[in-house]
């Protein structure tokens, strides 16, 4: 216990404020998670509730700076290809088992390599992970690997007991729907349809926290229930998209309600309209970036996202700019003024003259099927590429049907989505403009069928280039290439809001939100 | 009632029996007014708003009665009169088209089933039975999912699930109908059966067929507008459902923009019930006095 105390101490220096303990967090999560397994699932509702449960490797920092979480500390070779981390003392799960070094290599190689859906990708590097004690587990890799800590965090990388999983049927684990983990809350019952209870861990390796007693996440399938139980205080903290944008202006008034933009910059959601480069005339370049003039990204924001959003430049978000990867140095700039005249110009020299029924071509949009405000975006291209002279069809499917036209059948023209850009461009970015990308039957990757040697050879270097401002100067030339090249038209990054009671403090503490361990969350008594 | 008033006066031609009949029923010549009303709107929309409805004509969420826009403009600046004038079309032509084609299958299933009875009647009876089970507004919506949502299947949705109640009613007048005198006697002397269905069924159970057609177009605008409500009209044409469904997340900041197509469906659709029951009462005179 003396030792485990040693160590908080020596953790992050914490601002001397006043945490107070004790309380219970009602928080609302939407949709009710299918199972608390992050380690087969990367779905939303299931990291809200599972990331106080289980933790990782490390945490990430407001500023995307990496901080230490199960792993005290690390070092990375000169060469990039080892990874050895001290792991912190005196840490159990929450069955009382003591967490070694095998559950790290356990859980990279047997659980996260095999069968978590981005793993397999992200953690592909990792050829394995040596054990030299209990304390020390060190990863070797094939290559230089500068995303790799970041996606070692607790929602995307978590660890899970190897004495609990070893010898069994990983996917069908029995703690699938009661995890067992290390973190600073140990789940305690899951009443189907209604809310999941999790009660603090005394034995948390951190002394002193968590400082909240109890977290329980509640299921509100009504979205007007969910916004009436914020206004009545009967749960306190909802977060990405659980509390509808349109409602949030109404309840910031209220003195005891407060909302956030921030903490969700390991997702930086960024929406586009995208097209199927192969396909005439979008396989021509001027087509393209006319189409990226005639759209007006800040009426979208305004009046379709009622100002949730901000104006996208290019590929990478603007949420990325503490790490120095986003610029807008260089970058093709489509909100100018004078964008219509340009649209025109260049669909001109494109060799597509109006008609005499002022039409040039005529295409058929297709909208992505989640709901209202992309509809709204897409009656609202039909008219705006209709002042440029392209007439526009529109085309709603479900989701299973439109997946399958973009990213199995390829047989669209220019269709909207949204995508995460994720911690770093190598795991949200590069799947979309990467030849080895084109994969296809998978989606959210490549479905433009956009493929040019120079675009791969810049994501190849910055793949494995270690060091920070060579990676940034790579970035800003793809940053460049990509915006001028459009087979991407970045409208806007998506903005979600996290609603929360002034009673809590210390809520978003971070690029990860709500999915953090909420360990520092501390509610005034 | 006028019926003593009426006896004395020498009966008039019968078409006009007809219509004195019909304007009995105040109510019925109020919706066929209003009914009038929409068919001219839907008639002249192009005349009094040749632009494109979608078109984005002014600043979004302007109130009712600003500048040009009678109703107001909706979330993106789209004038809500326009829609509204469009709209008619769309909810006129869905309703009369696909109550036609409705009333087409339900007719030749029906009659086949009631005039022939026996195992052919038994198939058809249960093939109609296997459509009432299913609910059918969500079978509608399974069915448009199915096909991408486009006017012609949001035509075909409405009119496969509209049939069945129609084929029921015609197999039961054309049961009573078959085993009347004047048409064994046809049978008798050889008529074969498609001219005695046509010539001699069909006519005498053509007004409860008329009467049950009319409150099905009104059912039909009503389907419409519930399927565009949820997204799954045709994403290019304006109806008044689209309207409703556009502006309801908005609904307490800007009132207007799903209220004006919302008075227009109930209105609309309530015209077309009072028009069908004068209809009714018109064709089956013997039913009149019943209320």
């Amino acid at each position: 216990m003396l030792a485990a105390a040693g160590i908080a101490a020596s953790l992050v220096a914490l601002p001397a404020s006043a945490q107070e303990s004790g309380g219970t967090l009602v928080m609302v999560t939407q949709p009710e998670p299918p199972n608390l397994a992050p380690y087969i699932s990367t779905s939303g509702p299931i990291g809200q509730v599972a990331s106080k449960v289980y933790e990782g490797l490390v945490n990430i920092g407001p500023d995307f700076e990496i901080l230490p979480s199960l792993a005290k500390s690390w070092e990375i070779s000169d060469d990039g290809l080892t990874y050895t981390f001290s792991l912190q003392e005196g840490v159990t799960w929450h069955d009382g088992e003591p967490f070694t070094s095998a559950d790290v290599q356990f859980g990279i190689m047997d659980v996260l390599r095999e069968v978590h859906p981005r793993g397999g990708s992200l953690l592909q590097v990792i050829e394995s992970v040596d054990t030299p004690d209990d304390l020390t587990a060190v990863l070797n890799l094939s290559e230089p690997a500068p995303y790799l800590l970041v996606a070692l965090n607790g929602y995307e990388s978590p660890i899970v007991a190897k004495h609990i999983f070893d010898g069994t049927d990983i996917r069908g684990n029995e703690t699938a729907n009661a995890p067992i983990g290390t973190g600073p809350f140990k789940f305690v019952e899951w009443q189907k349809g209604q809310y999941v209870r999790m009660d603090k861990n005394e034995d948390y390796w951190q002394d002193g926290k968590p400082y909240l007693d109890r977290v329980v996440v509640r299921f509100i399938a009504d979205a007007a229930t969910r916004t009436a139980a914020m206004e009545s205080e009967e749960v306190l903290l909802g977060g990405f998209g659980a509390i509808p944008n349109i409602d949030v202006p109404a309840l910031e008034e209220l003195p005891y309600l407060e909302a956030t933009t921030e903490g969700y910059g390991y997702f930086a959601p960024m929406m586009q309209l995208q097209f199927n480069t192969s396909k005439a005339p979008y396989d021509n370049e001027k087509v393209r970036q006319a189409i990226a003039y005639a759209v007006d990204r800040d009426f979208v924001v305004e009046n379709i996202w009622f100002g949730f959003g901000k104006v996208a430049t290019g590929p990478i978000s603007s949420l990325f700019e503490p790490t120095g990867l986003y610029t807008t140095d260089g970058v093709i700039d489509y909100t100018v003024d004078d964008r219509i005249e340009k649209a025109n110009a260049l669909l001109d020299e494109a060799g597509y003259p109006r008609g005499d029924n002022g039409i040039r071509f005529s295409m058929v949009h297709d909208m992505t099927p989640y709901g209202e405000e992309w509809r709204r975006f897409g009656e609202y291209v039909k008219q705006a590429l209709g002042e440029v002279g392209i007439a526009v069809d529109l085309r709603y499917e479900d989701v299973a049907t439109w997946l399958k036209r973009v990213y199995t059948d390829y047989d669209y023209e220019m269709s909207s989505n949204w995508l995460f850009g994720l911690p770093d461009p190598v795991i949200g970015v590069h799947r979309q403009f990467h030849s080895d990308q084109i994969r296809q039957g998978t989606v959210f990757v490549n479905g433009m069928l956009w493929s040019t040697p120079e675009m791969d050879a810049l994501m190849d270097k910055a793949k494995t280039e270690n060091d920070p401002a060579a990676r940034a100067e790579l970035y800003k030339e793809f940053q460049q290439v990509v915006t001028e090249a459009a087979p991407v038209i970045f409208m806007h990054e998506m903005e979600f809001v996290t609603v929360y009671n002034t009673k809590l403090h210390d809520v978003v503490t971070g690029p990860l939100g709500i999915y953090n361990n909420f360990a520092d969350m501390w509610m005034e008594q | 009632m006028t019926d003593a008033a009426a006896a004395t006066v020498p009966a008039p031609p019968k078409r006009f029996m007809f219509w004195r009949r019909f304007a009995r029923n105040r109510s019925a010549l109020v919706g066929l007014a209003f009914l009038f009303l929409v068919i001219l709107l839907a008639a002249i929309a192009p005349v009094i708003y040749p632009a494109d409805p979608f078109a984005l004509v002014g600043r979004p969420m302007l109130p009712p009665l600003s500048g040009d826009f009678l109703f107001g403009t909706d979330t993106l600046g789209r004038d809500v009169a326009a829609g509204i004038a469009h709209g008619a079309r769309t909810s006129l032509f869905i309703g009369v088209v696909a109550t036609l084609v409705a009333v087409a299958f339900g007719t030749l299933m029906g009659g086949l089933a009631g005039y022939y009875g026996g195992w052919i009647d038994d198939l058809l009876m249960r093939v109609t039975e296997v459509f009432q089970t299913i609910p059918s507004f969500i079978f509608a919506i399974l069915l448009v999912a199915i096909m991408t949502p486009s006017m012609e299947s949001v035509v075909i949705a409405i009119a496969v699930v509209s049939w069945p109640p129609l084929a029921r009613l015609v197999r039961a007048e054309f049961i009573s109908l078959r085993n009347r005198e004047f048409v064994q006697a046809q049978v008798l002397m050889g008529m074969p059966d498609w001219k005695v269905i046509l010539i001699q069924i069909l006519p005498n159970a053509i007004s409860p067929i008329i009467v049950a057609g009319s409150l099905l177009i009104a059912t039909a605008i009503l389907t419409e507008s519930a399927l565009a409500f949820l997204g799954l009209g045709d994403p290019n044409i304006m109806s008044w459902g689209f309207q409703v469904g556009a502006g309801r997340t908005v609904l307490r900041r800007a009132w207007w923009i799903c209220t004006y197509p919302g008075v227009a469906i109930l209105l609309t659709v309530l015209a077309i019930n009072l028009v069908g029951e004068g209809l009714n009462d018109a064709l089956n005179p013997r039913l009149r006095e019943r209320s």
